[in-house]
Order: C-alpha cells, then structure tokens, then sequence
C-alpha cells in the first residue's frame, strides 16, 4: 500500500468515526427541533420552526441565556486569572515544589460527583462542618443557596475550585518553553517582576491563553454536572441555563423537540461566539 | 516491513486475520440469542425502580422461584427511578424492550398506553377492591398495577407537644403556632423543602390542598389565578412565607434526605413524608420510636384535610414475552406481594384494600408495632372526606398536563418567589399560573 494509500485510508477512517459518532448525533438533534414529540416512543409530528418561536419567546430561555453567560465569565475569569497565578507560583523554586505540583492538579482528578456532594454536605446548613465551625467561633452563618446570588456565586465557587488546576497546569507547561534569556535580558535592562510578566511571559503564553480561554468557554457554557448536582437550576430559576433548561424541557417536560430546540439554539450561538472569537483572536498571528 | 514478511505475518494477512476474528466474533454474538431460543428457556426482563437492597432481593428470591417453578428465567435489572423512563422508552427504540418496568409517575403510563405500548392489566386488578384515584383507567382500561401508596402527611414530635402542653393543631394558624413554639434550643420548628425538585412537589403543597385549591376546570383551563383560587393560594403563601421562619437554614436546598435526617436525628419537631420515616427512625434513631405522631395537613379553617398523592406500580409491556410477563405479574402479584411490600412495610402502603385484612401482611414486627400509625394511613384512603391529590393528578381526567407542571416545578419556584425572594403572595400565584398556562401549551 502506497503512503498516500495509508494516508486516505487513516483518513477516511477519521472521518468515519467523527460522522458516525458526532455528525450523525448532532444532525439528528437538530432534526427533532422540528418535530413535536413526548417521548422517544412513538411517531413524531413535524412542527417546522414552531419549536424555536415557542422557545424564544418565553422569559425562561433568555433567563436560561443569561445566566449561561454570567456563569461561563465568572468561571473563566477566575480560572484563568488564579490558574496564571499559581502556575507563576509553582514556576518558582522552592522546597517541596514537586508535591506541591502533584497537589494542585488533585481537584481536577477528583469525580465531579464526589466534590459537589462533598461541597454540599459541608456547607448543610444544619450539620455542616463549615455551617458547625462557623458558628461555633460566633460568626454569621452564609446562606449559600438561600438567594438567587449566592446560589450562582456557590457554583461558580465550585466550578472555579475544580478546573483552575486544569488551567495551571497548562500554563506551567508553557512558561518551561519561555527562554530563560529572555527573562536574564530584561533584568539586565532593570525590569520589575512585573514589567517582566506584561511584556515577556504574557506575549509568550498568548496562543496558549487564546486556546486555554476557548476551551473552558465552551466546556463552561455546555457544564452540566455541577450545576445540576448542586442546584438543578435553582433556586427561582438562578442557575439554570441553556443546557439544563434543555434537559428540563426534553426529559422532564415531555418536550423533546423544545429542548433540541434550546440545545440547537446553543449550539449556534456557541459557533457563532468561537466564529468572533478567532477572528479577534486568530491564532496564526505570524 | 520486510522482517515481518520473513516471518510469514504480513500487514495484509495481520488484516485479513483480525477481520476474520471480527467477523467471527460478530457473528458469535448475533448467533447468540438463536442458541438460548433454541434452547427453549423464555426470559422475561423486569426493570425496577425500588433499589433498596430489600427489595431487589425480594424481586430475585421471586424470579428465583419462577424460574424453579415454571422454567421461566426472570431477569431483573435496578436503576433509580429518575432513570426509569428513559431507560424503558430507550430500550424500546433499540428493538429490545423490557417485558415489566416500574413507574412513580402517571405520565410516563399514560404516554406510553397512548402510543400502544402497554397491555391492559384489568383481568389482575379486577380482583381487588382498591383505595382511590390509584388505579388511573384510560377508557376504562388499567394499565398499571399500582404496589403501593406514598402519601405525604405530617410527622410531629409527640414528646414536645406532651412537654410543652400543645394540642394537635386544626387550623394553620394553631400548626404555625406550635412551630413557633417548638423553634429553638437546637430544634427547627418546622421542615418543608423549597427547592427546585420532587421533595417539594411531594411534601409542601398539601396545606394548599387542604384549602380546596385545584389548578384545573373541567376542560384543562388553569384555574389558579381565578377569583376563587387566587385568595386561597395566596393564604396558604402567606401562611407559608411565616412557617418558613420556623424552618432551619438550608430549606431551600433540602429534598427527600434532608427531611428524613432531619426528623429522625430530633432537628426538627415537624415535617412530612410517607412511612419511610418511621422505618428510618426504627433503624437510625429507636429512642424516637414512640415518640412520633401523624395527622394529615390542615386548611386554614379547621373544616377540611388532604394528604398529598404518591404512588408506584408496575406495567406490561406489549413485547414479544407479554405472555409470558402477564402470567409472572399473576403469579406474582398473588404469591409474593406480600413478601414485597414488607421491604418497606411502612413507607410501601398498600393501594390494595384487601391486604389491610390480610394476616401475613399485618404480621410484620414493624406494622404490629405501629399499629396506630397503619389504621391513620388506612384511614387516610377510607375517609370520604380527606382530600387526595397531587400536583401530577389534578385535573378531570388523568392526564400529562399536569405532570408537566410537575417537571417543570412550578409551585417550588412560587414559594421560591415568596420566601427568598419577598414578592406577594398575589404577585406569586399569578406568575405560577402564567408559567402552567406556558408549560401545558408544549
């Protein structure tokens, strides 16, 4: 077999798997927005773009929207800052420094399930240990989910404590390929740590923080589990965004095709956001 | 490359031989299911939602004995009862359906009766005399066989009440009065969950019930926000909104767990649920044990009680073994029901009138031992006027209308909007019923 025999062949074989196992889902979800149907048993009803214009126009989806937005800054924000941090930190050298590496990337090992439930049993308003200490040195007790505030800034909290190592590490990866001449130069010519971070390692880690923001832009925007763990949405609606509102609306009220509909909706404004993104952020900069 | 060859193992004969293995594999595992029907030994495939150890090895000891008897094999599988649905409508489009599943939920029986994929269960529930509004008929046909009652009411700590000389209350303003007098030194004076799920659904609305309200009129309009249903939600919204302030911190996230740990570990002095509470203080907290009362939520008058629906069953479904199934669910439901309802011998209320008189049934240590408490649960179902209902069965007929309202957690979002967010009450049963009038138009 020829090289460029091997190469088509390795390739059609990628791109089978990709239609069969991503197209071909995505192409059906989109295909059931147009349809009304209960359940997954029996014939669907065409309803053309019903589905859409029934969405679209009740309150619950751009609350959905919004706090899908609200939730994916917060979270990025505070990871990618706090992750550059900590990989500036564990960049250093200092005793101890290779425990501490393995340590930090332990929250993003741990199963999602596992720290929510974690989480919610120690901030239990009744029986939690943070709940217990907290009153036992006299100080006021957080409601963490009383109000629609705190309920998104305790997901976000949650979000942020689980996928900033994710965000360390890479950049720990990347400050290894920053030539240390650069740094060396720049001392000679009298620059602050400071000047030192804006105008060397930042410029450096650019394409990886343009890649680093994408990624968990779309991870956080699609992020299911913790919010549905520890909310389900709620309370009054506070966390709930496209993606639950999607799984609420297909499996819990009988309406499959309005919650394609929510997820296609989703799925284009995500394409649409990456579409801006790498045009104001284009990675072949050279 | 070239080594390779020398060994007599090209890329090519590498290929051909893994596909052959494939393909023989392939073909092993398609030929597989011809080999056990030539076999002859029919199989039945029961899904199940009770996960408590208990009862899935009560449901095997059965298929154990089944099989034993009839040469049958019954296979059980267990999944949560959230998956419950999904799981049986996405067996069904693979082509290899479950014969017998669970359901908590009308809707799911009656999404599933529609499209035809459920055999009428009449010639095995024909036999009984039954409690009400349980065996949901559709044209006069059942399609479930309902194993038990969860019905919500209220638990209270009977200690406190004798300690602190307090009468059962009638009225809302007497059981908020109690809550209030019960609220401190490290109790709650009451528990009733706010959040976003099925613990609310279940265990908050059932004042209002009390009050008379319905969602429904006799041709699915919402009704909630009319001149005669609004002043009664609002009362019990504004009753709520102060019982809320006996309630411990956390409320709003609580569901089923909370207000089982919280009752029987003495946290609070009242609350609501099904039986289950009574089997869980037996285990976790005996000291407890006879110092618990039951009675059914009050409106604010003094004239009328409700108990808030629940229920599970079992259906049939239309599969090439429905036979089969139906033979199982006879001789199932007549030789080892019994056996099943004891795996929660309280929190399992039987639906089935005549098992209240049966003697292996009563024999139970536990339903011997809370006697007092089975004849109020009996008397919850023979009492003409205890009002019993649900979010998921009001309505003239049953129907998916009001499960959606259900799903889409409509009256936890009211009280939500009353208790953390301090709209009116008017202001709260007006958009709850805006958003029913939204979701039942899906």
């Amino acid at each position: 077999m020829s090289s460029k025999a091997t190469i088509y062949s390795f390739l059609f074989l990628g791109l089978a798997v990709t239609a069969l196992l991503i197209v071909a889902p995505v192409v059906y979800a989109v295909s059931l927005s147009f349809y009304q149907m209960d359940s997954f048993v029996g014939a669907p009803k065409w309803a053309g773009l019903d589905n859409y214009t029934r969405m679209l126009s009740q309150w619950v989806f751009w609350r959905a929207l919004i706090n899908g937005f609200i939730y994916s800054f917060g979270t990025i924000i505070f990871q990618v800052v706090l992750g550059i941090g900590f990989a500036l930190v564990l960049n250093q050298v200092f005793p101890g420094r290779n425990i501490v590496r393995g340590l930090s990337i332990l929250p993003y090992l741990l199963p999602t399930v596992v720290v929510v439930l974690t989480f919610k049993w120690m901030v239990d308003g009744s029986i939690g240990v943070l709940t217990t200490m907290m009153s036992a040195l006299g100080l006021p007790q957080v409601q963490w989910f009383e109000s629609p505030g705190a309920a998104m800034a305790s997901v976000i909290l949650v979000s942020v404590w689980m996928w900033t190592p994710f965000v360390t590490t890479t950049f720990l990866a990347a400050l290894q390929t920053v030539p240390s001449s650069l740094y060396e130069a720049a001392k000679v010519d009298g620059t602050n740590a400071v000047q030192r971070f804006f105008h060397i390692t930042l410029p450096m880690l650019k394409p990886i923080l343009t890649v680093i923001v994408l990624l968990r832009a779309v991870w956080m925007f699609n992020k299911f589990d913790v919010i549905w763990l520890l909310t389900q949405g709620g309370p009054v609606g506070a966390t709930e965004h496209l993606a639950i509102l999607s799984y609420k609306q297909a499996f819990g009220q009988f309406d499959i095709g309005g919650g394609a509909a929510v997820a296609t909706i989703s799925f284009a404004i995500l394409s649409l956001v990456v579409f801006i993104y790498f045009r104001l952020f284009p990675l072949d900069t050279e | 490359m070239d080594e390779i060859k020398k060994d007599g193992l090209s890329r090519r004969t590498l290929l051909k031989g893994a596909g052959a293995l494939s393909a023989g594999i392939a073909a092993g595992g398609l030929a597989a299911p011809a080999v056990v029907r030539a076999q002859g030994t029919k199989t039945i495939r029961f899904l199940n939602a009770e996960t408590s150890i208990d009862s899935i090895r009560a449901l095997k000891v059965a298929a154990a004995e089944y099989e034993k008897q009839f040469g049958t094999k019954v296979v059980v599988d267990s999944v949560p009862l959230d998956g419950i649905f999904t799981k049986v409508t996405t067996s069904l489009r693979g082509g290899t359906p479950y014969d017998i599943a669970t359901f908590a939920f009308v809707g799911h029986v009656l999404i599933l009766a529609a499209e035809g994929q459920l055999m009428p269960l009449n010639e095995l529930t024909d036999k009984y005399k039954w409690g009400p509004n349980i065996l949901f008929p559709v044209d006069g046909k059942v399609y479930w066989y309902p194993y038990d009652y969860n019905l919500a009411w209220i638990y209270y700590r009977k200690d406190l009440y004798e300690k602190n000389k307090l009468e059962v209350p009638k009225t809302w303003d007497g059981f908020l009065k109690n809550s209030q007098a019960l609220n401190g030194d490290g109790t709650a004076g009451s528990l009733f969950p706010i959040g976003s799920n099925g613990a609310t659904n279940w265990l908050s609305p059932g004042f209002m019930w009390a009050e008379g309200v319905q969602l429904f009129d006799d041709k699915w309009n919402i009704i909630f926000d009319n001149a005669d249903m609004a002043p009664r939600a609002s009362r019990y919204l504004d009753f709520f909104g102060d019982l809320y302030k006996t309630m411990p911190s956390g409320t709003s996230q609580a569901s089923f767990g909370e207000v089982l740990s919280n009752f029987t570990s003495g946290k609070v002095a009242h609350t609501a649920y099904a039986g289950r509470i009574i089997e869980t203080i037996e285990r976790n907290n005996p000291a407890l044990a006879d110092k618990y009362g039951i009675m059914p939520y009050m409106d604010s008058a003094g004239k009328h009680q409700a108990v808030n629906h629940g229920y599970d069953g079992w259906v049939v479904l239309k599969t090439p073994q429905s036979d089969e199934a139906m033979k199982f669910m006879k001789w199932f439901t007549e030789n080892q029901y019994i056996n099943f309802l004891h795996t929660a011998p309280l929190h399992f209320q039987p639906p089935r009138l005549d098992v209240y008189d049966d003697a292996r049934w009563r024999a139970h240590p536990l339903i011997e031992k809370h006697n007092a408490a089975v004849e109020m649960m009996k008397s919850f179902l023979t009492d003409k006027n205890m009002i019993l209902t649900s979010i998921d069965t009001q309505g003239p007929s049953p129907s998916l209308k009001p499960g959606k309202i259900f799903e889409a957690f409509v009256f936890p979002e009211m009280l939500q909007n009353k208790v953390l967010k301090g709209m009116s009450s008017a202001e709260c049963v007006k958009a709850a019923a805006d958003r029913m009038r939204q979701v039942i138009a899906s």
